[in-house]
């Protein structure tokens, strides 16, 4: 769980497939009618005669070059800058801080580790739960925390979120409010290599 | 928001892919055309020669492709392409479900793996059937639960208890989505098991 935006990433990959798909479509036209590929030439011919023109009349004085090649480089900075912003935008979010309050003393900052070592020692006993991690989140309006475990071959889903569900509430009583929890019961390489617990 | 919303949502976001790789790929290959020809760009400004092709000839070269070009060539093209594209339009149209499922609980947003519930409904009916576990597989899908048993040779296996045993067993889970259980017993028993 992260705070990476999922409807950004969708919008941006539909566009560009879309994007993908017209100049497909465009090619698959010119490639089997001889008539439209003349007129892509004749209107490319055209348009790129008038980008010549635009681009001789916008001189930069005493120089060679137009203000419109300088505008284009400066343009696709700018798209490389977005490129990489929708990179960054990737994942992240996660914050070590659990909960914060103000009162008139100071501000009291409970950190995830606190809520990953309790958790982590209740279930040490436990011969269903081969390990347990804690992580905290940002969210709109307070933080998250997330309990991911796995789970030994066979364990019963029920009691694991039976015993998760207590320890929870046990922590919802230590920090005093009620923040988001995701719990996530997994396998993995451990489940799969660990034995079967025969006696549950 | 209130608590059972944001669970809600949290629940949502954890079975759905957030299409985050694709979009990673798409931008370094969008990136690397981008730098490319902003290089170009100022490369021609500066006098200097191009690294590739000048952006002048580039456009010239786009200007008249449709009758420069093979048509055998820009029809192959243009179906890669358009495939190309219709793969990132369903990148961004469908859900992406992840191998997971959401348990319906008020507190917190609970999402298991569909190999957790798998082995425990497994474990189940192995119990129920009294049979070893290599004789028992389960498989959870999107939609549907498959049990499938594979008694020993010449000891009948009791069919409907197996499959009370599994519905009261994947009842109890309380899964925010109804999965459709069947039960099926293998016609040849196994020898040596």
């Amino acid at each position: 769980m992260n705070g990476t935006h999922r409807g950004l990433n969708r919008t941006l990959l539909g566009v560009f497939g879309l994007a993908l798909i017209a100049a497909g479509g465009l090619a698959v036209l010119a490639g089997s009618s001889p008539a439209f590929a003349q007129g892509w030439t004749r209107t490319g011919t055209d348009l790129w005669a008038g980008i010549q023109t635009q681009l001789a009349a916008a001189k930069i004085p005493g120089q060679d070059i137009s203000w419109w090649s300088v505008a284009a480089a400066g343009l696709l900075m700018v798209i490389a800058i977005l490129l990489v912003c929708w990179i960054a935008s990737q994942g992240g979010g996660r914050t070590k801080e659990l909960a914060t309050g103000d009162d008139r003393a100071g501000t009291t900052t409970v950190e995830t580790a606190v809520a990953g070592q309790a958790i982590k020692a209740a279930l040490a006993d436990n011969k269903q739960v081969l390990s347990a991690a804690v992580q905290a989140w940002r969210l709109k309006g307070g933080n998250g925390l997330r309990i991911s475990l796995q789970a030994r071959k066979g364990a019963s889903p029920k009691e694991l979120m039976a015993v998760l569900g207590d320890l929870v509430d046990g922590l919802d009583v230590l920090l005093g409010e009620e923040i988001p929890v995701l719990i996530r019961i997994k396998s993995g390489t451990r489940s799969r290599f660990a034995r079967t617990e025969r006696v549950a | 928001m209130s608590q059972a919303t944001i669970i809600r949502r949290i629940g949502r976001r954890e079975i759905h892919s957030p299409r985050s790789a694709l979009s990673i790929a798409a931008a370094i290959a969008l990136l690397a055309a981008v730098l490319w020809l902003m290089l170009e760009t100022v490369l021609a400004l500066t006098g200097n020669s191009p690294l590739l092709i000048a952006p002048a000839e580039l456009a010239h070269g786009i200007a008249v492709l449709g009758t420069a070009t093979l048509p055998a060539a820009l029809i192959a093209g243009g179906f890669g392409l358009a495939l190309l594209g219709i793969f990132f339009v369903g990148a961004a149209i469908l859900p992406g479900n992840k191998a997971r499922h959401v348990m319906a609980n008020a507190r917190s947003a609970v999402v298991v793996d569909r190999d957790v519930l798998a082995s425990a409904i497994a474990r189940t009916a192995r119990t129920a059937a009294r049979l070893a576990p290599e004789q028992v597989t389960a498989s959870v899908g999107h939609r549907d639960i498959h049990v499938r048993l594979h008694p020993s040779s010449g000891r009948a296996v009791d069919q409907q208890g197996v499959r009370e045993a599994v519905d009261r067993e994947f009842a109890s889970y309380q899964l925010a989505r109804a999965l459709k259980v069947t039960v099926v017993v293998a016609p040849h028993g196994a020898v040596g098991v």
